[in-house]
């Protein structure tokens, strides 16, 4: 995990260690309320969709409000929250996090880069990536990306031990 | 602050100009406060360039307006007391050099003025522009000290960013302090931004270029964390490469959450206690052997992580609309479902559990 020297923090507190203990915590509650009996595609699927929400709801709860972003996500989580509960509906808000077919952006992308402000489009794009990125500027903006970066990468990082692991203790 | 900068007009343009007396003299004056400046540092206590500069509050504002005869002074700083040995008017190198040493014992910048202006002032070899550049200079000075003192604080209101990057002749001890005083930059409520020759002074577009700056050094960042963008140049492409990564481990997160789901089996996770392990493997491989060949799904899961994932999220979006479809896929009967199946043993479990806890 890569700790600047601007956030020195106390290895037991880290983001790592505080998105691992959320995240294997979630995992646990998400098998655990699976039926024993052989799952279904649409219970993977189902599955699927809940260990990626836990994933980034343990991520931004480890960050807590620091950041924009992890405020963004954090409204956005809650806010779904309220609403599937009022509306008790399955069709799933979309988890924003999830891109567009990639096909479609990088027709955008090669459209508009002819276009002379060839930046604005970029800076749209990662606002769409970024949560909660619509309201920042440019310079926070940038800021949010790097260190959404860097908690992506640590998620990433951890998730793939786990499946690692997984495979490994066969 | 319009006749500050013509009289600095004049003296920048008397200094550029080679082999003339007032040139010289001019240049001996800038010499000396740049001496004073240097050896400031030897009584105070001041890490930083900027504390240095910030002393005396005349001479912050008349380097402001004549950087370039800064830059000339600064560089032939070692040079001056051969400059000053051949000079033609030994009266004035004395003079000079008497000032020299008041400027050194003295602190205060205004008593400074004063005391170089006596001998400038009583100095017989200065012609009449001589004359009258002296002149305008303690006049500027005295009577404009309560006009000088708001065009520093409006300087100073004026966003300041790398104000040592400016001076380009300070020697290798102010870059340590640009450090120091880049972070502080950073944290002042006001930033300041020095001007740089040839570029404009006027508030809006020091900060549109402290605004630039700031992306820049944000770029520089990114740039550093993302891999494989260090080669690129041009901020296009640079962030192209970043929305890039940031898709890419979006896409890996979903990649990764869906083989959880799937190789998901029954351990508890409860770090604290022991672990339960129930028997069977859950997963049905599922629709991934008619994506991926069975036997090639643990090398998916081994050879995709060394590698990049841009070529991987085409299983994961291929997935996504069979797993909207109803089929089950139940006569998939994989080898990697013996492969995936778990001991039931709960020693094995908790010996894993402690596994898992080291790795992560």
């Amino acid at each position: 995990m890569m700790n600047t020297p601007q956030q020195v923090k106390n290895p037991s507190s880290s983001l790592k260690s505080r998105f691992i203990t959320r995240f294997l915590g979630a995992l646990t509650k998400i098998t655990a309320e699976d039926p024993i009996s052989s799952s279904s595609p649409t219970r993977i699927f189902q599955r699927y969709r809940r260990i990626k929400v836990a994933s980034n709801k343990s991520m931004a709860y480890s960050v807590r409000s620091r950041r924009i972003w992890s405020r963004a996500m954090l409204s956005r989580f809650r806010s779904r929250r309220s609403a599937f509960s009022g509306r008790r509906s399955s069709v799933k808000t979309t988890n924003c996090t999830t891109s567009p077919p990639p096909a479609l952006i990088k027709v955008t992308i090669n459209e508009k880069k002819t276009a002379k402000g060839g930046l604005d489009m970029q800076t749209d794009e990662l606002r769409e990536l970024v949560p909660g990125g619509e309201a920042m500027d440019v310079c926070n903006l940038l800021d949010e990306t790097a260190h959404y970066i860097k908690c992506l990468t640590t998620q990433v990082q951890v998730m793939r031990k786990i499946v690692d692991f997984y495979h490994l203790s066969k | 602050m319009e006749s500050n900068a013509g009289a600095t007009e004049t003296r920048s343009n008397v200094t550029v100009s080679d082999g003339g007396e007032v040139a010289a003299f001019e240049s001996l004056q800038f010499t000396d406060e740049i001496h004073r400046l240097i050896s400031a540092p030897a009584t105070d206590n001041a890490s930083s360039f900027t504390a240095l500069l910030e002393l005396p509050a005349t001479q912050v504002v008349e380097l402001l307006h004549s950087p370039e005869s800064v830059k000339l002074i600064v560089a032939s700083a070692p040079n001056v007391e051969d400059f000053k040995g051949s000079f033609h008017f030994p009266s004035n190198t004395g003079l000079i050099q008497k000032d020299a040493r008041f400027s050194v014992f003295s602190g205060e910048g205004n008593n400074k003025n004063d005391k170089s202006n006596s001998p400038e002032m009583t100095s017989k070899n200065s012609s009449a522009n001589l004359e009258k550049a002296v002149k305008s200079e303690p006049a500027e000075t005295a009577s404009s000290l309560p006009l000088v003192s708001d065009p520093t604080v409006e300087n100073r209101n004026i966003k300041r960013k790398d104000r040592e990057k400016k001076v380009k002749g300070s020697t290798k001890k102010s870059k340590p302090a640009t450090n120091e005083s880049l972070e502080d930059a950073e944290k002042l409520p006001y930033v300041h931004v020095r001007a740089r020759r040839g570029q404009a002074t006027d508030s809006h577009s020091l900060a549109e270029r402290a605004r630039r700056e700031k992306i820049n050094a944000r770029m520089k960042l990114l740039q550093e964390l993302v891999p494989g963008c260090n080669k690129i140049s041009g901020t296009a492409l640079v962030l192209d490469e970043i929305i890039n990564h940031v898709q890419s481990l979006q896409r890996q997160v979903e990649f990764l959450s869906m083989s959880l789901a799937a190789v998901n089996p029954r351990i508890d996770f409860n770090l604290d206690s022991s672990f339960t392990s129930e028997s069977g493997s859950t997963m049905d491989g599922g629709n991934f052997p008619s994506l991926v060949t069975p036997l090639m799904w643990p090398d998916v899961q081994v050879n995709g992580y060394r590698q990049q994932f841009q070529h991987q999220w085409h299983f994961d979006t291929l997935k996504q609309p069979i797993w909207g479809r109803e089929e089950v896929c139940n006569n998939y009967v994989t080898p990697e479902n013996s492969l995936l199946s778990y001991d039931s043993s709960a020693n094995s479990a908790t010996l894993h559990a402690n596994q898992l806890k080291m790795e992560l």
